[in-house]
């Protein structure tokens, strides 16, 4: 079984049939609407968060269809799959979620990525004492970001590579089920160019898709060690040091949440944004979810919070259509919201 | 002023390559000069080196963005760090930082849509232009293939800055095409230096096949034959695919491919892996080639026709830049003309969308990026369409606006369609290809050189790789040791 596919299996088995297989796909992709983060939140999927960002949907039914075939998973509804016991017991046999962290880890592995691939090629082409070249990155931040780092390293310049060389060779020796490889041919140096993600798919003989979540779980590896042991990675928690772990916000949530905490109205703030309103709401349930500060008082009456969660509790579900029949005063908006502020965990 | 001198200085050349010395001589004694050089004759040098003796500011306005960023890289790579380009690429805050230090830079890449904004126009009233560069002139002219109305809008911008000291570049340009430039650009008593368009160690070579079967045969046996690194040039992104896999799947050569399909990251790498000879072949569109320095690339091969005479020059020109003995072909199947048509149709907006879109207007409220894509507009179609919605805005006749941009629409039709009929008559000629080239760009062929083209006769075995070899698998590497490599 391919690694995507356990991945897939291991969602739908928590989705329990709640939620059509978009859920898994949106999640997957890393969408940031509300539902999608709040399905992550509800159903503890957050560590496959965004960690196939770009996968085609046609892609991804066609691994739903195989999963099918194989009679791994069975029709519960449209769209919606429950695992058979052939596909409970396989995904038991496989360990394949070990360092996904895609939660904490989505929005910052690409950037760790943009800065590790330009470091190495910089104190690479140090080490051969190579002044021009073109960088690999155009991405200014990450441009400017690299001047200031050189300039805290106190090493000879020579020296910085093998000394980076040998935080990577010990980072690597203390993973089982991590490839390297998928992640160190695509690395740039001197005079020897690194290979692009297709090229790296075909050296392995993988599909694209496959080669990715491979690459994934490598950044998301090295992000994991070197965030959780920084004296041991002294060269390389420099690629981290700045990095905001605990934003659980995503930037265009955060944007609202500052309006919103100065005290501006939804209507305001979709017009300073030139947002739809719709777009500010979805905005309000992942600050719901993430911002415990945040009341939802002044958007859902308590009465009204107080019928939601009983008909969810009632009924055990999470679907909003469920809920909505029996709530007919609410709106989706208001449902959201509230079970995003006290639905998720307690009860599932 | 020893020229020479400072070149070696602050450049490291030993000599000017053809036309340079002209162009900054011309420049450096106050005149407007209008400097029509190849493509690989270094056009750059051209303004940097008056830009180091003149007081003040050189605004270079550039039409492509990519090649813009290129140039700004390739400045600051060579240690001139007064260099910035002013494009949408900059955040609003970096924009604003950058107009209120203008004084602090000496070269200001700006792009045509830039000089649109009254602020810009602005704050470079506020600086002291000592040099207004005109790159890839031919934007310019009507008559020329590649029309920008944003362009044709320089004349007025120059005479509202006080009317600078002008260069206009440009890598082709027939008569025509040239005195719409001056005239547009407003200039009086200009110098223009010509260099030839002709490149006398690129062999021209024609050959029509039947169909697209045999076409496919003869570039593989043509890629597996001809010395390499080399481009194969397509007018289609899902065909340089095909032909890529083709090529790797038989082994004949280390092939990447190369459009604006891909991804930035993907486009950087593949463009260093070929400068790096880690990738012998490119199977590319038109997109591919830009800012690409590499002296050694020995043939060009167009699956496609190009769609005029000027591209097609300006892609072989990318061949044989070292000066040794290089090779261009160009394949031409019946019907190939049809593909260059439909590319410049789907370069202007429909009929269809534009009396969508003005259907919209009529409707006050407008949402400019929402209006692109509901009317499925491309980048290209939508750089058009903004031209004429800049008219909406002052003037609420949509219907004369309509009008005329229905009108426009044709022309461009018009213009292109002659351009390709212009190749294709190329293509037909019974001739000299060399000779049949140069009379296009109106000039004439004074030296004959042996190795000329498919009528003059052509010895193929001087392009030939001498040991033909498959591309064999080398002994893998671990990633151990390719850290190892690269790191110690």
């Amino acid at each position: 079984m391919e690694q995507l596919e356990s991945i897939i299996l291991y969602g739908l088995k928590k989705l329990n049939g709640e939620r059509t297989i978009f859920s898994i796909y949106h999640l997957l992709n890393g969408k940031k609407s509300s539902q999608t983060i709040q399905d992550a939140h509800l159903f503890s999927l957050k560590t496959l968060f965004g960690i196939c960002e770009g996968m085609s949907r046609e892609s991804f039914e066609k691994i739903v269809r195989r999963l099918h075939e194989r009679k791994w998973i069975t029709h519960c509804g449209k769209q919606q799959f429950l695992l058979t016991p052939a596909g409970n017991s396989l995904l038991a046999e496989h360990r394949v979620l070990s360092y996904f962290n895609g939660w904490d880890f989505h929005q910052l592995s690409s950037l760790f990525w943009v800065r590790f691939s330009l470091f190495i090629q910089v104190i690479s082409n140090l080490v051969f004492q190579e002044t021009t070249y073109i960088p690999i990155q155009k991405n200014k931040d990450a441009l400017n970001w690299i001047k200031i780092i050189l300039r805290k390293i106190h090493l000879p310049k020579k020296q910085i590579g093998p000394a980076v060389y040998q935080e990577l060779m010990d980072c690597f020796s203390r993973a089982e089920e991590i490839n390297p490889s998928m992640l160190v041919f695509r690395l740039t140096g001197y005079q020897q160019i690194g290979l692009t993600a297709e090229q790296a798919a075909k050296k392995f003989n993988l599909d694209l898709y496959e080669y990715q979540i491979r690459f994934i779980q490598t950044i998301h590896y090295l992000l994991g060690e070197i965030k959780q042991d920084p004296n041991r990675y002294p060269l390389l928690h420099l690629l981290i040091a700045d990095f905001r772990w605990n934003n659980k916000l995503t930037l265009s949530a955060s944007k609202t949440w500052e309006l919103l905490s100065k005290g501006y109205s939804l209507e305001k703030i979709a017009q300073i944004r030139r947002l739809k309103r719709s777009t500010i709401e979805d905005h309000l349930v992942e600050i719901a979810l993430n911002t415990p500060e945040f009341s939802i008082d002044s958007y859902v009456g308590k009465e009204l919070q107080q019928q939601i969660l009983e008909i969810s509790r009632q009924s055990g579900l999470k679907q909003l259509k469920h809920i909505k029949e029996n709530v007919k005063a609410a709106s989706y908006f208001q449902i959201r919201l509230v079970l995003a502020k006290f639905g998720g965990g307690s009860w599932t | 002023m020893d020229l020479e001198k400072l070149l070696q200085k602050h450049f490291g050349y030993p000599s000017f390559k053809t036309g340079q010395k002209e162009v900054i001589t011309s420049i450096l004694s106050g005149r407007h000069t209008l400097a029509i050089l190849p493509t690989g004759t270094g056009k750059s040098l051209c303004y940097q080196f008056p830009g180091l003796i003149f007081p003040g500011q050189v605004l270079i306005i550039s039409p492509l963005l990519s090649l813009m960023q290129d140039q700004v890289e390739q400045f600051k790579r060579y240690g001139e760090k007064r260099v910035v380009a002013v494009n949408s690429f900059l955040s609003f805050e970096e924009k604003q930082f950058v107009l209120k230090n203008l004084m602090k830079y000496k070269f200001i890449f700006l792009s045509p849509e830039m000089l649109q904004v009254p602020v810009v126009i602005q704050k470079l009233k506020e600086i002291t232009i000592s040099l207004f560069v005109v790159d890839e002139a031919h934007c310019i002219s009507q008559w020329g293939y590649d029309f920008r109305p944003d362009y044709s809008k320089l004349g007025e911008i120059r005479k509202q800055l006080g009317n600078p000291l002008t260069l206009a570049l440009t890598a082709t340009g027939t008569r025509k095409v040239r005195e719409d430039i001056i005239e547009t650009l407003g200039l009086t008593e200009v110098t223009k230096v010509e260099a030839s368009v002709d490149r006398p160690n690129i062999a021209l070579y024609v050959e029509k096949v039947s169909d697209y079967r045999e076409k496919e045969s003869r570039v593989l046996e043509l890629v597996s034959k001809l010395r390499k690194p080399g481009i194969i040039y397509f007018s289609s992104k899902k065909s340089a695919e095909q032909i890529a896999q083709l090529l790797a799947n038989k082994k004949l050569c280390k092939v990447g491919v190369y459009h604006s399909g891909l991804d930035q990251d993907t486009r950087i790498l593949i463009q260093q892996q070929f400068l790096h000879d880690q990738l012998d072949v490119i199977c590319a569109t038109s997109a591919f080639g830009m800012g690409v320095n590499k002296e050694n690339i020995r043939f060009i091969l167009h699956y496609h026709m190009p769609m005029q005479m000027e591209s097609y020059l300006q892609e072989i020109g990318r061949a044989g830049r070292d000066g040794n003995p290089s090779i261009a072909c160009l394949f031409y199947a019946p019907g190939d003309e049809m593909l260059p048509v439909q590319l410049a149709e789907g370069e202007l907006p429909s009929e269809q969308q534009i009396a969508w879109l003005f259907q919209r207007l009529v409707h006050a409220e407008i949402n400019f990026q929402e209006l692109k894509e509901l009317g499925g507009f491309s980048d290209v179609q939508w750089r058009i369409v903004e031209t004429f919605l800049h008219q909406a805005n002052e003037n609420s006749d949509f219907k004369g606006i309509q009008e005329s941009f229905l009108k426009f629409v044709k022309e461009r039709l018009q213009v292109k369609r002659s351009y390709i009929t212009q190749m294709k008559k190329w293509i037909d000629s019974c001739y000299c290809r060399r000779e049949c080239l140069l009379q296009y760009f109106e000039e004439t062929l004074t030296v004959k050189v042996p190795q000329c083209c498919d009528y003059c006769g052509i010895e193929f075995q001087v392009y030939q790789e001498m040991n033909q070899e498959l591309v064999t698998q080398q002994t893998e590497e671990t990633w151990q040791e390719y850290l190892e490599k690269i790191l110690t």
